[in-house]
């Protein structure tokens, strides 16, 4: 055995200032390690801590070797296995649960845990012709069991019309099978209906949802203050889609942690970042606490913490997350390690994130984006091309223009001003054709301006607000004492002067610039249409100001037009413009000609251009490009939204965006008031022949994400083609070859059988390319998989809980599986797929569903219309509401997003039955079935039901019970009572 | 197990479970499980059920129990707890000292201090135990509230009624182990995640009741325009079901989890015939319905409330679990902008059913083996939000037991002389959680659930039970 190292014994302990009690760490303090002990390494492959003093170290182990014999050679739970490992897992367990006197002080960390291990592909063992087959067999055949007959047609069909789709057949496939098994045998009939089915866009339906569950998915933040997240399903549809596309997984993966970097061309990839964002988040902890605070801290912490868990615990299947306090106990991941992750998620938050649809717009917008980048920046590029005669010529020709422009508007002529507070404020005229208000200042105000406007074709408003030596501070605004306003809204209609012309309409506006605004009050506040935006002239006081709002279309009239302009100071209190006038344009000066010049350009464009310096010059040009790149920028149409991961969003209340990644530093026991080292960004440093140096330097946070990407799509990557090949077979049999989808660690479960998982993996991996459909087609092929679920009593006596897979697994509908298996046979499934989630609830009163609502949420599902379209839906599509869950569907283990779920819960419950006896809903459906049924109207109804639902004629003695059921109660009441009997909600 | 034996106790157990789907075989179980469970600690439960009080918002210590003459000095003074001294309030700038409005006086022959809001619960103070100084890691509503449900801070982690139903079920077979019961106005913060079962099987989730809703018990029985459905036919329903499940399973052996479906249809069919008895209060007296506030609009619902919650545990519910008023920012104890007034109100619907229930439960002799609990998730400043409102306080807050091997009469922990942080004998929501187990019998240390790789615990990796204030 290799020299033994260890890790120092670990321990998790209580959030700062908690000194009372015991904490694990003295009792630690109370221990005697044992870490020379040669013998408990090669027993046990651990190092044990006894109580010190307690007893004497061979007593002690002899005590444990007692006890953990016991546990792990517990009768019954498949395949006796008595490597050192398995007996670590047991004592592990035991020190877990507290029933041993000994705290495990460390692994050997010599020994890795099986997952780690190098990743070659095994020889497929003879007496079998489909590998999967070989290698079960090989194992069953150890044991000497048999394994079952293939499953009978009728059950194979409607097991993989589940498997792939999550939906039923119908009775007419299953007749159509038996005679494709009769004409061309059982495996061209099955592969012709696999390859329907995988064609069939609802194979990515379906598929979807084991993902979701995966990525805890849901569509709002969940919390006290759980807001809806509209813009979460386009992550939704990205996952159905690359599910029906059959998107390499290598591809899949990459995108959902670094699309937006590593495929900039694809405006899907951003979409695909939906994964990282899925959990929940706390609203409250993130935007409306003090930034300053331990909370606020402590919650982007947790933040990170969740990106972390959800990358590693589904890509590599390791808890990565056990090591946020300490090094982790079992697995060689230490807090260095996992403060390294951290480091790679430190510059994104949770946002909605912009993406273009069609690629053409997406990549003209990218293209400003960028130059807009790099104007911001001063890119070396941009400032050469200043240096371009041409260039140069253009822009100075732009600069003149720009000197002239003041003199293109023309003046609008105010006819009068009233204000709607009536506070007795007076609107007076002055010479220059600028208005003065004077008299008490409301609270809040907002004043309609009547104007005159003589242009044709008006293109845009500027709208002057002036200082003035009768206002605080000198204006423009009235504030007391600074003459600051917050112009909450600007808004217009216009009537044409002309006869006959229509009434007044409202004119909407592209875009706003100013010569200046406050930089968190920017003027594009005042023409969004919400009262809690405004523009503010902060700390600017005291000086002329001005705004230009450009028309979303050109205002063409014969005879000018007769503006009605509401100025909405609806802000803070007293913030009202004290003077101000109004001009227009037309088409003659160009959009980009038309901003307000920035205070700071003014003076240099009052400058001969030969006076000017060169840096001066340099300002002034830059300035030009950007606005030229802004008009560009706004006249393309609005982009869609993700809820996805960015650095680039309007900052609210304490959430703010990192311009540069935050630094990470290790934390002493995960307290952040307790900063250690600060660490850079790596990956996983335990894995064989796999740096975990991501070479990542600087300051690029999606250099960051992009590096990681690539270290877990690595076909070195171990991890990755193990962990996808046993989700996929999880998927396929209702458990995987290891059971524990999301923890290959020493404290998860050992697979099954290794060598098969392996062979899977690298054939996944090479020969595969990494197609899940390929996959799907290989497992499903398989006699494993297409075994009956018989009874075999020698078999149960030697492995009852089928781990070796001497039969197959009997499997209960899924909550979606059933409420969509319900809509088909009743209403009938409506097949659109993509967009908004459908909603299953009224929501009453002040909801959390409102954008603005606060808590709490009455959401009311059980008086949502049973008829209501929306129900007709599949249920991959419904709203998921974290906090407020359908009970439905939480009594039949749907997964409610606060938590991965690589497997479900399978429960059997009373709630479960009252909902399949009494939810409307399901009574609904028994009625629309039976309406079906009776309208189709061919020969005896009770046969006819059964073979709707059960997909089989019913036995003699099935009739009687059931048609003197339906002749005492109805035929719905029948229909009902099929929908709740165990063959309908089980899978053979 | 082997396979072709009838279902055994245990598996019977293990699939079913207990909670409101596993009731058959819960109260089997609870002798059954006996000294093998792994989690009992071995000594005599004292409490066999628990019912919880819970006050939505942070109910402000300093305005109730915490009684401290330095901020009646220092009142309108800038707060100023001394140097080095970080003052941290959630989502306000603190503001100057702020004395309680209330009067207060000593009580029972424990001298316990009450503020002159809770007149009835004052007149019990000699059966309840106080944690004078609780702390909790978080000063936000969310976090703070799953602390104190669940153990941990974030969500999707099982509330304390679901671990208790999955260690120990229900004491009868008609009523669940974990009940709920919201506040007519609305769900607790972070919704019905306030009960949840996290990753424990579904079974152990509480299950809601509201009282006042015309379906109190969701899916109990058919829409009320399903007249067609009557109990004769859902009787007759159930004997086909029964039948049609007998001809299906007996072509597939070994596996007892299609008995144990048909078990929960007729555990669902028990339920349903003794929900109306249980959720019908006209049998309860003139007097008792006086005694919990029935009569008046302010105390009706959570008095209501209370009564059920007797009703529950007589009938054998192991956690019942009573919510005083909804989440958001109003008629709850968030009292960020009017201590007088909003606390008021907030006492005045909680003092006569919350000592209602102590005293009915008293009287009944249910008290010896029935621990009562009254808790929050956070308190409050002592120093100003606004003019008269208070901002949150995870530093110091106030929580009481009463009942069953608790010691009466008794304090437990000091906060500092501004009831700002805790000073001495600090407890936590850990310590509560482990304390509660420890009462039923159970060690929260052993008491774990795999989930995701890591054997998750009620108390996570902290808790101590709180023997100071056991008899």
């Amino acid at each position: 055995m290799a020299p033994i190292r260890l890790s120092p014994l670990h321990t998790a302990t209580a959030p700062s200032g908690w000194p009372r009690g015991q904490t694990p760490l003295e009792r630690q303090r109370e221990m005697a390690f044992i870490a020379d002990s040669r013998q408990a390494v090669a027993t046990f492959g651990i190092t044990l801590a006894l109580p010190r003093g307690s007893m004497r170290q061979d007593t002690m182990m002899e005590i444990i070797r007692r006890r953990g014999r016991a546990a792990w050679q517990q009768p019954g739970n498949g395949p006796r296995d008595t490597t050192v490992r398995s007996r670590r897992r047991a004592i592990l367990r035991l020190a877990m649960l507290g029933l041993l006197a000994a705290t495990v002080a460390g692994v050997a960390a010599a020994d890795t845990p099986w997952s780690l291990e190098p990743l070659s592909r095994p020889a497929v063992p003879a007496g079998a012709s489909h590998p999967i087959d070989a290698f079960i067999r090989a194992r069953l055949v150890k044991d000497g069991i048999a394994p079952a007959p293939p499953a009978d047609p009728r059950s194979l069909l409607r097991r993989l019309h589940y498997d792939l789709t999550g939906l039923p057949p119908t009775t007419e496939d299953v007749d159509a099978f038996a005679a494709a098994v009769a004409m061309h045998g059982p495996d061209r009939a099955l592969g012709a209906v696999i390859d329907m089915l995988l064609a069939s866009p609802r194979h990515g339906e379906h598929f979807a949802r084991h993902w979701l569950d995966a990525a805890h998915y849901a569509d709002t933040h969940g919390n006290d203050h759980d807001h809806a997240r509209p813009h979460a399903w386009p992550y939704r549809d990205w996952v159905i889609r690359a599910f029906n596309d059959d998107k390499p997984y290598g591809r899949f993966v990459a995108e959902q942690v670094a699309g937006d970097v590593l495929f900039p061309d694809d405006p899907q990839a951003v979409v695909a970042l939906g994964f990282l964002a899925a959990g929940p988040w706390d609203d409250t902890l993130m935007v409306g606490v003090r930034e300053d605070t331990v909370d606020h801290l402590m919650s982007q912490n947790l933040d990170r913490d969740d990106y972390v868990m959800t990358v590693m615990s589904t890509f590599q299947s390791l808890t990565v997350h056990c090591a946020r306090c300490h090094d982790h106990k079992f697995d060689p991941v230490s807090q260095r390690d996992y403060h390294a992750l951290q480091a790679v998620f430190a510059g994104i938050d949770r946002a909605d994130r912009p993406y273009d649809t069609d690629p053409a717009l997406h990549a003209r917008r990218r293209s400003l984006l960028a130059r807009r980048a790099a104007i911001e920046h001063r890119d070396a590029a941009i400032l050469a091309s200043i240096a371009d005669p041409a260039e140069a010529a253009r822009l100075a020709a732009a600069a003149t223009s720009k000197q002239t422009r003041a003199d293109s508007f023309d003046p609008i002529e105010i006819l009068a001003i009233t204000s709607v507070a009536s506070a007795g404020t007076v609107h007076t005229p002055l010479p220059d054709g600028s208005w003065l208000a004077s008299g008490p200042t409301p609270e809040k105000d907002s004043i309609i301006v009547t104007a005159r406007s003589t242009l044709r074709d008006l293109r845009a408003l500027r709208l002057e607000t002036l200082a003035d030596p009768s206002l605080p501070g000198g204006g423009p605004g009235r504030y007391e004492p600074a003459g600051n306003f917050h112009l909450t809204e600007f808004s217009v209609a216009a009537r044409a002067l002309a006869p006959g012309d229509k009434p007044a309409a409202p004119v909407a506006f592209a875009r706003a610039a100013a010569d200046h605004a406050d930089s968190n009050d920017p003027v594009n506040g005042a023409i969004d249409g919400q009262a809690t935006t405004h523009w503010s002239i902060h700390p600017r006081y005291g000086q002329h100001h001005e705004a230009v709002f450009h028309l979303a279309e050109p205002l063409a009239t014969e005879g000018g037009a007769i503006l009605t302009i509401r100025l909405d100071f609806q802000g803070a209190s007293g913030h009202q413009v004290g003077r101000l006038r109004l001009s227009a344009c037309g088409p003659e000066l160009a959009p980009a000609d038309r901003d307000p010049v920035p205070q700071a350009l003014a003076a240099l464009l009052a400058k001969p251009a030969a006076e000017r310096t060169a840096a001066e010059t340099e300002a002034l040009f830059l300035d030009l490009i950007r606005v030229e790149v802004e008009s560009e920028l706004a006249s393309l149409p609005p982009p869609e939204k993700v809820y996805a991961v960015t650095n680039d969003f309007a900052a609210q209340g304490s959430f703010k965006p990192a311009k540069s990644p935050r630094p990470i530093r290790i934390l002493e026991r995960g307290e952040v008031t307790k900063p250690l080292e600060e660490v850079g960004p790596a990956a996983l440093a335990c894995l064989p022949d796999l740096p975990a140096d991501l070479f990542i330097r600087g300051d690029d946070e999606g250099a960051r994400r992009a590096a990681l990407a690539r270290f877990l799509v690595d076909d070195r990557n171990v991890l990755t083609w193990r962990s996808i090949v046993n989700r996929v077979w999880q998927w396929h049999f209702g458990r995987g070859l290891v059971e524990s989808p999301n923890d290959f660690g020493f404290m998860g479960s050992e697979p099954s059988h290794p060598e098969l998982l392996d062979w899977l993996a690298c054939w996944f991996r090479d020969d595969g390319a990494g197609s899940l459909a390929a996959l799907h087609r290989l497992i499903l092929s398989s006699a494993t998989w297409q075994q009956a679920v018989t009874f075999d009593p020698h078999a149960a006596g030697i492995d009852a809980d089928n781990r070796l897979l001497w039969r197959a697994h009997r499997r209960r509908l899924t909550g979606e599986q059933l409420r969509d298996t319900l809509v088909g046979l009743g209403d009938g499934l409506d097949l659109a797929m993509g967009g908004p989630a459908v909603v299953h609830f009224l929501a009453k009163g002040k909801a959390t569903f409102m954008p603005d609502g606060g808590a709490p949420a009455f959401l009311d599902y059980e008086h949502f219309p049973v008829d209501a379209p929306a129900h007709r839906r599949r249920a991959i599509y419904r709203f998921v509401f974290r906090t407020v869950p359908d009970p439905f569907m939480d009594a039949l283990d749907v997964p409610d997003g606060g938590q991965l779920v690589p497997v479900r819960n399978e429960s059997t419950t009373a709630v479960q039955a009252l909902a399949l006896q009494n939810d409307p809903f399901v009574l609904h459906q028994a009625g629309r079935i039976t309406a079906r049924i009776e309208a189709r109207g061919d020969g005896d109804a009770i046969d006819a039901l059964f073979r709707h639902l059960l997909l089989r004629p019913p036995s003699a003695e099935e009739r009687v019970l059931v048609a003197a059921h339906a002749e005492e109660h109805g035929l719905a009441a029948a229909a009902h009572l099929l929908l709740n009997t165990n063959e309908f909600l089980y899978l053979d | 197990m082997h396979p072709t034996s009838p279902i055994p106790r245990r598996e019977c157990l293990k699939t079913l479970s207990s909670g409101l789907g596993g009731i058959a075989c819960a109260m089997l179980a609870a002798e059954e499980v006996g000294a093998a469970a792994p989690f009992l600690h071995g000594g005599k439960p004292r409490a066999k059920r628990v019912v919880e009080l819970f006050m939505t918002g942070g109910a402000s210590q300093c305005d109730l129990f915490d009684y401290k003459p330095r901020l009646e000095a220092l009142h309108g003074q800038p707060f100023d707890p001394g140097s080095g001294k970080r003052v941290e309030a959630s989502i306000s700038t603190p503001g100057a000292v702020m004395k309680s409005p209330f009067a207060w006086d000593r009580h029972g022959e424990c001298g316990r201090w009450v503020s002159s809001v809770l007149p009835y619960l004052s007149r019990h103070v000699d059966q309840m135990a106080f944690l004078m100084a609780m702390e909790s890691p978080s000063n936000v509503h969310g976090p703070a509230s799953y602390l104190q449900t669940s153990g941990f801070l974030l969500p999707g982690f099982p509330c304390a009624g679901a671990w208790i139903s999955h260690a120990l079920g229900s004491l009868a077979d008609n009523i669940p182990a974990f009940v709920t019961l919201p506040d007519a106005r609305g769900l607790p913060y972070n919704g019905r995640s306030a009960f949840t079962a996290g990753f424990l099987p579904a079974n152990h989730q509480g299950t809601v009741i509201k009282a006042s809703a015309p379906q109190p018990i969701s899916h109990l029985h058919p829409p009320a325009d399903r007249t067609d459905i009557t109990a004769a036919s859902r009787a007759e329903g159930l004997e086909v079901l029964r039948r049609l499940n007998a001809l299906h399973g007996e072509a597939r052996p070994g596996d007892d989890r299609l008995a144990a479906r048909m078990a929960s249809y007729e555990l669902a069919a028990r339920l349903q015939l003794s929900a109306p008895e249980l959720l019908d209060l006209t049998g309860e007296t003139a007097e008792t319905e006086k005694l919990y506030g029935l009569d008046q609009p302010e105390t009706a619902d959570f008095g209501r409330r209370c009564l059920l919650a007797r009703r529950l545990l007589e009938r054998g519910a192991r956690l019942v679990q009573v919510w005083n008023g909804p989440g958001g920012g109003s008629l709850n104890w968030d009292n960020h902008t009017d201590i007088p007034r909003e606390l008021g109100a907030a006492a005045k619907g909680m003092d006569q059913p919350a000592a209602a229930l102590l005293l009915d439960l008293s009287r009944r002799g249910l008290l010896d083996d029935t621990l009562l609990i009254w808790t929050t998730e956070f308190g409050r400043m002592p120093f100003s939000q606004g003019s008269v409102g208070r901002d949150h306080n995870g530093g110091t807050f106030v929580s009481w037991l009463a009942g069953a091997g608790i010691r009466p009469g008794t304090s437990f922990g000091k906060s500092d002389e501004w009831s700002w942080k805790a000073e001495r004998d600090v407890t936590t929501g850990y310590d509560l959680h482990a304390t509660i187990l420890w009462l039923l019998g159970v060690d929260h240390e052993r008491l774990t659930f795999r989930h995701s790789g890591v054997d998750r615990r009620l108390t996570d990796v902290h808790g101590r039970v709180i023997r100071e204030i056991l008899a």
